[in-house]
């Protein structure tokens, strides 16, 4: 037990400001989440890619089919926006919804912090995450793919672009979501079930939908219909799809951001410092 | 206003149809403050209203001259606080923790590290600073709850019920650091408790709430010597024809239980004796009638015993 005063008291220390503050949640948020869940995931969604890629790429070049449908080829399929639920899910659940269950975010908003710089901040880190996961393996292939002379530079260039932008739009769709559920409850379990009955139940559901009734504005509420619209454009491939791929932007931005925004509201709702 | 510590001038906050605080008037200076009452009378409304964490009904108020809802961020970087529930980051070790708290309210990284392990000293965890929280007993987490209170070395510290759920020995020894960092000077404290021994001897000033309301405020001293004008008197015999005999020479008199409590004038106890030789009552104890902080608090709540008297 020790019996001298802190010796802190002998001389003040200029603060940083709240930029600093808000990355420190960052980092430790970001470094909280790199458990076995989220990290297997994770090296699932590059696996997937980053093979499918380079295949597809090799056999393109073999064939003299389309590089850049060769580099599209993983958001075209259900499985890409399955593994991105799932690092989303993993990664995202319990990032409000542990806070308010060990009611430790009474310590986070007892600081100089606001409401949107902690949701900022838990926002950038599973965004950073879900970009690691999203945008990080199809980037990976095209630097691979360069290497091994199957592409040009500039084509490798045109696909990285391509891969982050398609990662950054999913990035902030599923922040959103994540956000928004993990705000809602106190167990992380719930917040993760949540998040992957939502996405899955609407964008199943919706299809199932549009394609009884043939009303092909429905699948602006269809992920994987969103990505595959997007990832068409962002490889500059002409879509076949009915969905405007703008548009397709705007609503999976639009939702992400509003979603985000229901998470603030909730907890400007919370009751900190007690109960 | 140099000096000044916490005002609150005609706050009034309602949740709804509750009135958590009503129209509640105080100024206190920069020392060790007590902010007692039991629950539910507002300690920790006012404790939210002083951060900045919810705005008041009605009222001003200000904080080390800051105002909480125009500068909330600006009191937060000067204020420490301790809670009074479990909200401590069990995956973190005690070192981890603190000094990411320290970092939240703006120390550099390498600052927050330096103090997070001095506090943690201070706090008695020297040894155990690398384990998980979640390993920590409850005595463990209410002391490193106070290490990040002040690893920023805030000004002001609110320290919401600090003894809450500890044994005996570990009340005297968070009691004990309280008291150490009071006497440093240059720190305030607002203790926030339901448990009145925990403010005698640690407190320079009181504000005693119940139902959202003042009871007192002001340098304990103060209030025990104006309340100690009060005394105790127990007598044989009849009490109410004693009290009626008191009365009638113009004297104050109220009934605690079986105890009478007595307003002498310059403390002069002649009309006293007077009233009991010609009521043929005893006087069989006469004595001030606060001595602690919980006497004051019960005299000022009614004794304690409000509506029992005749």
């Amino acid at each position: 037990m020790s019996i001298s005063a802190p010796r802190y008291v002998q001389g003040p220390v200029a603060r940083a400001g709240r930029p600093w503050r808000i990355l420190a949640i960052v980092e430790r948020e970001v470094l909280r989440r790199a458990t076995w869940g989220p990290l297997l995931a994770v090296a699932l969604t590059w696996l997937v890619v980053v093979l499918e890629v380079v295949v597809n790429v090799y056999f393109a070049t073999l064939t003299g089919g389309s590089v850049a449908a060769a580099f599209e080829s993983p958001y075209e399929s259900v499985v890409w926006v399955l593994l991105l639920l799932i690092v989303t899910a993993t990664v995202g659940a319990g990032s409000l919804a542990d806070d308010l269950g060990s009611r430790s975010i009474t310590l986070y908003l007892s600081r100089p912090l606001r409401i949107s710089d902690y949701l900022a901040a838990k926002g950038s880190a599973i965004g950073a995450w879900l970009l690691i996961a999203g945008a990080g393996p199809g980037c990976v292939a095209a630097g691979v793919t360069a290497a091994l002379g199957y592409v040009s530079a500039s084509e490798a260039l045109a696909a990285v672009a391509g891969c982050f932008a398609v990662g950054l739009v999913m990035a902030i769709f599923f922040t959103g979501v994540a956000l928004a559920l993990s705000s809602l409850t106190r167990r992380s379990l719930y917040a993760g079930v949540a998040i992957f009955g939502t996405v899955l139940s609407v964008t199943v559901s919706v299809s199932v939908v549009a394609g009884i009734t043939g009303t092909a504005k429905l699948l602006y509420a269809d992920i994987v219909a969103n990505v595959q619209s997007i990832a068409e454009a962002a490889f500059g491939r002409p879509s076949p799809y009915p969905t405007d791929p703008l548009a397709s932007v705007a609503v999976l931005v639009l939702t992400g951001s509003v979603l985000a925004v229901l998470a603030w509201w909730r907890l400007t709702r919370v009751e900190v410092v007690g109960e | 206003m140099p000096g000044e510590l916490v005002r609150v001038e005609s706050v009034t906050k309602r949740f709804d149809q509750v009135e958590a605080l009503s129209n509640l008037t105080v100024e206190l200076s920069p020392g060790t403050v007590g902010l007692v009452g039991p629950n539910g009378s507002g300690k920790t409304t006012l404790l939210r209203l002083l951060m900045g964490l919810i705005p008041p009904s009605s009222g001003r108020l200000s904080v080390l001259g800051l105002d909480p809802q125009r500068e909330p961020l600006r009191v937060r970087e000067r204020v420490g606080y301790m809670p009074e529930h479990d909200c401590l980051m069990p995956d973190l070790s005690a070192v981890g923790f603190v000094s990411f708290l320290g970092r939240l309210s703006g120390l550099p990284r390498e600052v927050a590290i330096s103090r997070a392990h001095d506090v943690l000293e201070f706090v008695g965890l020297k040894e155990e600073r690398y384990r998980k929280i979640r390993e920590y007993s409850v005595g463990m987490r209410q002391r490193v709850k106070l290490a990040q209170a002040i690893v920023h070395d805030p000004p002001l510290c609110f320290l919401d019920e600090p003894t809450a759920g500890l044994d005996p020995p570990g009340r005297e020894e968070m009691l004990r650091l309280i008291g150490i960092l009071a006497k440093l000077g240059g720190h305030s404290f607002v203790l926030s408790t339901h448990l009145l021994p925990d403010t005698e001897g640690l407190v320079d000033q009181v504000l005693l709430l119940d139902a959202g309301r003042s009871l007192a405020a002001g340098p304990v001293a103060e209030l025990l010597s104006e309340s100690s004008a009060e005394s105790v008197v127990r007598v044989k015999g009849d009490p109410a024809t004693f009290a009626a005999a008191l009365a009638a020479k113009g004297i104050t008199v109220r009934f605690d239980g079986s105890d009478l409590r007595v307003q002498l004038p310059e403390a002069n106890t002649r009309p006293l004796f007077e009233a009991a030789h010609a009521t043929q009552t005893q006087v069989r104890y006469l004595g001030p009638s606060v001595r602690t902080v919980e006497d004051l608090f019960l005299s000022k709540m009614g004794g304690g015993n409000r509506g029992s008297g005749p």
